[in-house]
């Protein structure tokens, strides 16, 4: 798939030695201090040791990464001035502590090395001065006519002082314009709620408050915004500790398997065109059950839809809602249009959710990303009124709706320059190409959903020599020579902060400024002792007092429904007819890989498999059964999908549980510019997607082209075959028969053939992990990768069924094929205390520690891959090759030296030959255990934290020491739903599972 | 001039009637010191082709690693470990033609031993060089063996492959020092024939200054049934020992307390038609018909239809067992071996081991040469099968469906095991070229001139065994 030989040539840098050991002490040196150093620029040679440095220490620096509209707070682990993993920062609001497992993954494009590593003039290397000189005669000829014939097109920013240098920047050049544009947006929710409530804003949901929840085709646990706080308060609505617990029950309305579909209770599969009408027809049956509606129900009773839906999906459904009252709450997904926002918004404020569930929070950028601002821009260049484009971020060539044709427009325009970390597909289109930092390499700060300011602080020097989003505002504000430092700094002085919404009073003479923002929210911020808090943000993460557009947290009082609009809005609208084999749904899925694509060169989200089709390395048109035998096709086949004049091709893939009628087809594939690990990877579905349709279109029609297509899966068998393997009952089978799990398999009747080791003394480490809990969102199988040096092998190896991952997903199957349920089970070493494996290793290379864990010596082993075979849990990992050479880097010559650089140096490099797994993040264990030696105490309950369990959104992993009778981990492996899965092999396995409650409604049976 | 032989009621000689001593020397001799025919050369050129794939199909093997075979999750042991269980079971029919069938006296033996036994030793070399070369790491194979060392790591004696390891190390080791000893006289034969100063002191280096005295033979008496008596429970030892490697598995397929007694029946049965698979090409090429009567071949058919059976019973009672242990795990297995994606290997391994076999009721088919060399060709087929089926459909779906896969050899698993067959056949080729063939003096001491009361009405002329010695040397078998 990769075809290198296209490729501009993308050398890297020449560093030498000292050269890069100058730039790793100079990062160290901007932080060294955790940050409340002012930012030197002096290269320091590692004779003089920064402070603070021991080798082999890890240090750890909170910063922030902006995702789709959120910020999620981080904590990065730092070798020597290499940042190495990604984890949350516990006290950022979006974050909790956990990541998911793109951010997880996104340390790994830090490294990439095919990072541009200077700005490019026409494709020839070229400097950031040139760049400047001739910006700068630019923007002089543009004080002029006022930036009249000046546009940028820039990415949604949550970026406080990126808002700032833009207001600055609109100051300067009043006639210029900024288009933002992405292409996956909070545009419908804004329109939604502008609709409704008159104002563009987001609903924030605490689904730990929530006791029914009806997800009207959002993922909010994967892939909406904000989807890592949303997991972890989902999980504790889901927490089942006794049987007196009570939990949350999920509907889910969904055209395709998300991960969020995966997690309900019931779930339906709808197109998504039909979701509109799927939501009148149910505020109709809620107004007539007497939900106080008024105008809106009205107008939802006279909506006429063609097509019926299941009647205990509109009544069953509506009863259950109104049980829940408060507790009850609709979410819709971003991609369904604006009324079905609104309408979500009218039933939550009638069900008295708003408050206790929803609340609301202003839209940050309220220019926020609209398909229709890039075609304005297009259409202005189209009339030759743009002479200078600056496009910072984003990929508008690859990802703008086809019927703008972006790429042909692009050369209309005298002067382009794009900002990106790599040579993309719109860099190829444009005259300047930037190369762009990393966020680990750039000074920010970036707002979370719920308004939370965090300080976004480098982590190394930027390696290519790249300049921020941040940088190129400054010098188009007309601030060339601040520093990003300093420029954030000033944002996060009180009175600065105003600029971005915040109104204030008072004089600062009791040491606060009292700032009120437009919906009268009163927010202090302390005057004195700046320089305290900023080292305290630094720290933390987060800037504790500062919040820009906070939360709404009454709605009901705060904001008037505009309910005549809703229902205006509702009578007009136009609902689709269900699809049918001669005019398919297309539904374009934001991928939980790739997102909108700018993944695409990442090789740990290449290698991941898809939470639900498990397919490597490829996005795939999934289509159900029925649709597949009605269309002729199978999985494999090539079908071509056009739509009026435009289509594209997809190797279809036939999953159970999608919407009939409907292809799913994920956005971010198929790229031609992404690199040589991205390029052609999957299918590009953006040919279809245009203005009108940016989240589903109809009247498609699907040929065969005949083509077969192989696709690389990590789970070949989709069926549990009928074994007690992923085991759960419902919440009232579990009341009645706490134990169901245990006793759903004959204990072992044979008797040991010789005396157990005692285990009785000392730490015995254990896991558990609730499969209630997990969603199978996959963010541990990253950070597993990450933490622990695991090599990605490429698509081939995969389908032969070498992925090396420590920790797998396997997701299985029940029920009908029509209306599937589907199961995950988080699967890696279970630490067996009578290992199958260790008896049959002929050189001793796996033994069993005096704590319990199942040890591999690396140096021993000769890989007989005997130890692998006796595995029953088909665990353990072989290196049929030397991965790191002879995977995906066979073609350029081996693992390159960057990205040797985000290596753990705790965790031995595995050459071929040896077997491995997964080591309970044996590193860990023994980094803690020496730090508590060094503090004269034992180690705690929750000092050890694995890779895996400290990314988990949902809480789903716990590990620690059985022998602790008070630990977390024992009082779960002593509770009812624990069992042990193979347990009956008399083979003990350490990590238990905690089984799965559901929680039907009756009335749905 | 002839003398009739003796024969009891019923006895039927051994070696064709009307043969003299010297006939026999004449036989085997000429065949390792004249020209080789034509056959000779274009045998062992194809068997040299192959010895190069072998070469290079090894080498990719070490240089890329064992991601150049198939080798995959969950099927981590495929065609490598198949490869190494049938050359054993191949090895296995000159430990027991040599050392049981002398034990229970079975003469006609002396006909065929010698290349049962030399078949033995490339067999098992073959299977030496999988087990070596299926490893990760092959450099640092010599973990495998107790060596001091000051980290005073030892082997782990729990696993079953380093139970393989001296099994099999044994089996070779006493299987060539019986193959030499029962070489010593006829070694001297051909260093008496020698007409090349080369090959008389080579022959006479190993003939350990054989002189055909009555001390000498009296040893080599003593010496080959003490090698004999250490040999036969070795067929029984190293076969089930192999078969412990998946016998003490958890794995279902593998977890079967059936498994050594199978595997030994399953080695004699492959042993036997591998021995014949050679043997009635070697006969015509080298007109051994003299030596080698039909009525050998019909005790060997014999042989090969009784372990037949028993692999039949054997493969039927796994499958009671599967379903009377109430284990839906080994249930799911056996049930995927008849009708999973595999059963083409299954239904191939019963067809050729159980059902193809069974013509060898009929007499005329256990005489009919053609007819028993495309048998015993089958019949190493499914053998091969047969470890096949053990290893790949047991491991291709095991405990958690999440985990299952299928294999698929790679061009490198081909090479290595086509190449391994010319390995076997150019070295059995180079023991044609070079040695005798079939054990003479044995042989001699079956016939008719061996007897005591053998009465010779002319003088014979000289060999390497007088007519006293061949007498006193089964006399002195006779008293032992």
């Amino acid at each position: 798939m990769n075809d290198s030989s296209k490729l501009p040539p993308n050398p890297l840098p020449e560093v030498s030695r000292r050269g890069f050991l100058g730039s790793l002490t100079a990062s160290l040196a901007l932080l060294g201090t955790e940050g409340c150093r002012r930012a030197t620029e002096k290269v320091v040679p590692y004779q003089s040791v920064p402070e603070q440095v021991i080798p082999g220490q890890a240090m750890h620096f909170a910063t922030v990464y902006a995702r789709r509209g959120d910020a999620v707070g981080l904590v990065v682990e730092s070798h020597e001035g290499r940042p190495t993993k990604i984890e949350g920062n516990p006290l950022h609001p979006s974050s909790l502590g956990a990541v998911d497992a793109i951010t997880q993954a996104s340390v790994l494009d830090l490294y990439d090395p095919e990072r541009t590593p200077s700005p490019l003039r026409a494709g020839a290397k070229s400097t950031w001065d040139a760049f400047a000189a001739e910006l700068d005669a630019r923007l002089s000829k543009h004080a002029t006519d006022l930036g009249a014939t000046l546009r940028v097109l820039a990415t949604p920013t949550n970026s406080p002082t990126v808002q700032r240098l833009r207001a600055a920047f609109g100051r300067r050049f009043p006639a210029a314009r900024v288009h933002t544009y992405a292409p996956v947006d909070a545009a419908n929710v804004h329109a939604g709620s502008t609709l409704a409530l008159g104002r563009a804003m987001q609903p924030l949901l605490a689904f730990d408050q929530a006791k029914v929840i009806l997800s009207l085709d959002s993922d909010f646990l994967q892939t909406e915004p904000g989807n890592v706080r949303a997991h972890r308060s989902f999980s504790v609505g889901r927490a089942v500790t006794s049987p007196q617990s009570s939990m949350s029950r999920l509907y889910v309305v969904e055209p395709g398997w998300s991960t969020t579909g995966l997690a309900a209770d019931h779930r339906l599969p709808l197109p998504a065109g039909r979701v509109p009408a799927y939501a009148a027809a149910l505020a109709a049956e809620l107004a007539r059950l007497g939900l106080p509606l008024g105008a809106v129900g009205d107008a939802a009773a006279t909506v006429k839809a063609t097509g019926a839906f299941e009647p205990r999906w509109i009544q069953a459904v509506a009863k259950d809602l109104l049980r829940g009252g408060k507790s009850s709450v609709l979410v819709v997904g971003t991609r369904q249009p604006a009324i079905v926002h609104a309408l979500a918004c009218a039933v939550n404020r009638a069900l008295g959710s708003e408050g206790p569930v929803v609340s609301y929070v202003d839209a940050f950028d309220p220019s926020e990303a609209k398909a229709a601002d890039l075609a304005s821009l297009v259409s202005a260049i189209g009339a030759g009124k743009v002479e200078t484009l600056l496009l910072l971020g984003g990929n508008p060539v690859y990802d703008a709706p086809a019927d703008l044709h972006v790429q042909e427009t692009l050369s209309k325009v005298q002067l382009t320059a794009h900002l990106a970390g790599f040579v993309d597909e719109t860099s190829a289109g444009c005259v300047w190409h930037l190369p762009m930092t990393h966020e680990l390499e750039a000074w920010g700060d970036q707002r979370a959903l719920d308004g939370t300011v965090a300080l976004q602080q480098p982590l190394i020097a930027p390696l290519f020599g790249g300049k921020s989003e941040l940088e190129i505002w400054a010098s188009l504000a007309g601030e060339k020579d601040a520093r990003p430092y300093d420029l954030v700094r000033a944002t996060s002085r009180a009175p600065l902060l105003l600029e971005s919404g915040l109104t204030s009073s008072g004089d600062g003479k009791d040491g606060k400024i009292d700032c009120t923002d437009a919906l009268g929210v009163h927010v202090q911020y302390p005057v004195l002792g700046f320089e305290h808090d900023w080292k305290k943000a630094l720290r933390d993460g987060v800037l504790a007092a500062a919040k820009v557009g906070a939360p709404v947290l009454d709605p009901g009082a705060a904001l008037a429904l505009r309910a005549p609009d809703i229902a205006a809005e509702l009578a007009k609208t136009e609902l689709a007819a269900p699809p049918t084999r001669e005019r398919l749904e297309v539904a374009f899925t934001v991928d939980a890989k790739m997102l909108d694509g700018r993944h695409a060169n990442n090789t740990w989200l290449q290698e991941l498999a898809d939470p639900i089709t498990k397919i490597t390395w490829d996005n795939a048109g999934l289509v159900s059964p029925k649709t597949a035998s009605e269309l002729g096709i199978e999985t494999g086949d090539v079908i071509k999908l056009s739509r009026g004049d435009r289509s594209v091709t997809i190797a279809a893939y036939v999953l159970p549980g999608t919407a009939d009628g409907t292809v799913i087809l994920p956005l971010g594939w198929g790229r031609t510019q992404a690199g040589r690990i991205g390029n052609r990877r999957g299918f590009d579905v953006f040919p279809l997607r245009t203005t009108d349709a940016m989240g589903f279109a109809g009247g498609v029609s699907a040929t065969r082209t005949g083509e077969r297509y192989e696709f690389a899966r990590t789970q070949q068998s989709d069926s549990m075959e009928g074994r007690p393997l992923v085991r759960e009952a419902t919440l009232e089978e579990y009341r009645q028969k706490p134990h169901f799990a245990e006793l759903e398999v004959a204990p072992r009747r044979s008797l040991p053939l010789w005396t157990d080791v005692d285990y009785s003394k000392g730490h015995q480490w254990g896991m558990t992990i609730d499969l209630n809990a997990c969603t199978g969102c996959s963010a541990c199988v990253v950070a597993c990768q990450a933490e622990n040096n695991i090599p990605v092998v490429g698509k081939e190896e995969v389908a032969k069924g070498r992925d090396m991952q420590w920790l797998r997903i396997d997701r299985y199957f029940e029920g009908e094929a029509e209306e599937p349920r589907a199961l995950v089970q988080p699967m890696a070493c279970v630490q067996c205390e009578e290992a199958p494996c260790e008896n049959v290793c002929p050189v001793a290379a796996l033994e069993h520690s005096a704590e319990g864990l199942s040890e591999i010596t690396y140096n021993r082993c000769i890989g007989t891959r005997y130890c692998a075979n006796n595995c029953p849990y088909k665990v353990r990992r072989f290196n049929f090759l030397n991965w790191h050479n002879d995977g995906v880097w066979n073609e350029t010559g081996g693992l390159p030296e960057t990205l040797q650089m985000q290596q753990n140096p705790n965790v031995t490099v595995r050459f071929r030959g040896v077997i491995e797994k997964c080591s309970y993040c044996v590193q860990r264990i023994q980094s803690h255990r020496l730090a508590t030696k060094r503090e004269g105490r034992d180690l705690r309950d929750g000092d050890i934290v694995t890779a895996c369990q400290q990314t988990c959104p949902a809480d789903a992993i716990v590990f620690g020491d059985l022998n602790d009778l008070g630990s977390q981990v024992s009082k779960l492996a002593m509770g009812d739903r624990r069992y042990g899965l193979l347990q009956e092999l008399g083979i003990k396995p350490r990590t238990t599972f905690l089984a799965k409650i559901q929680n039907p409604n009756p009335e749905m049976a | 001039m002839y003398h009739e032989p003796i024969l009891e009621l019923g006895e039927e000689p051994l070696v064709k009637p009307g043969s003299t001593l010297h006939d026999i020397t004449e036989d085997v001799c000429r065949v390792a010191e004249s020209k080789m025919p034509r056959a000779w050369y274009v045998a062992f050129s194809i068997a040299l082709v192959f010895v190069a794939i072998f070469a290079v199909s090894v080498a990719t093997l070490f240089w890329r690693g064992i991601g150049a075979w198939g080798n995959t999750g969950p099927t981590f042991w495929a065609w490598d470990i198949t490869n190494f269980v049938w050359w054993v079971g191949i090895g296995h029919a000159g430990t027991l033609i040599s050392a049981v069938l002398f034990i229970f006296r079975q003469r006609w033996r002396t006909a065929i031993n010698r290349f049962a036994e030399a078949m033995t030793l490339f067999a098992v070399l073959g299977a030496m060089t999988f087990a070596g070369i299926h490893v990760g790491r092959p450099w640092v194979i010599y973990y495998l063996f107790p060596l001091p060392d000051q980290m005073s790591l030892w082997p782990s004696f729990k696993s079953p492959l380093l139970w393989d390891v001296f099994a099999v190390g044994t089996y070779f080791t006493v299987s060539l020092l019986f193959w030499f000893t029962g070489l010593v006289p006829d070694l001297a034969t051909m260093r008496d024939r020698a007409t090349t100063p080369w090959r008389r002191r080579v022959f006479g280096f190993f003939a350990m200054g054989w002189r055909g005295s009555n001390r000498s033979w009296r040893n080599y008496e003593r010496a080959y049934l003490i090698l004999a008596g250490i040999s036969t429970p070795l067929v029984i030892s190293v076969h089930s020992v192999v078969a412990m490697d998946f016998a003490t598995s958890i794995i279902p397929g593998w977890h079967t307390t059936i498994f050594p007694p199978y595997f030994v029946v399953g080695a004699v049965f492959s042993g036997f038609a591998m021995v014949m698979t050679v043997l009635l090409v070697a006969r015509k090429i080298f007109k051994l018909e003299r030596v080698i009567l039909p009525r050998h071949l019909d005790l060997m058919n014999k042989v090969i239809l009784l372990t037949s059976c028993l692999i039949g019973f054997a493969y039927a009672t796994e499958f009671f067992i599967a379903w009377y242990s109430g284990n839906p795990y080994e249930l799911y297995v056996f049930k995927n071996r008849a009708v999973g994606p595999y059963s083409w290997a299954y239904w191939t391994m019963v067809v050729c081991n159980v059902i193809v076999p069974q013509i060898f009721w009929k007499k005329s088919m256990r005489t009919n040469v053609p007819v028993m060399w495309v048998v015993s060709i089958l019949i190493n087929v499914g053998m091969w099968f047969e470890r096949f089926v053990i290893i790949v459909t047991s491991l291709h779906r095991d405990f958690l469906p999440s985990s299952w896969g299928m294999f698929h050899p790679s061009i490198v698993d081909i090479g290595t095991f086509t190449g391994s067959i010319g390995v076997f056949f150019a070295g059995f080729l180079l023991f044609m070229r070079y040695l005798p063939v079939v054990a003479m003096s044995e042989v001699k001491g079956t016939m008719a001139q061996a007897d005591p009361h053998y009465v010779a009405h002319h003088a014979e002329p000289e060999d390497g065994v007088s007519r006293e010695s061949a007498a006193a040397a089964l006399a002195m078998e006779a008293e032992s």
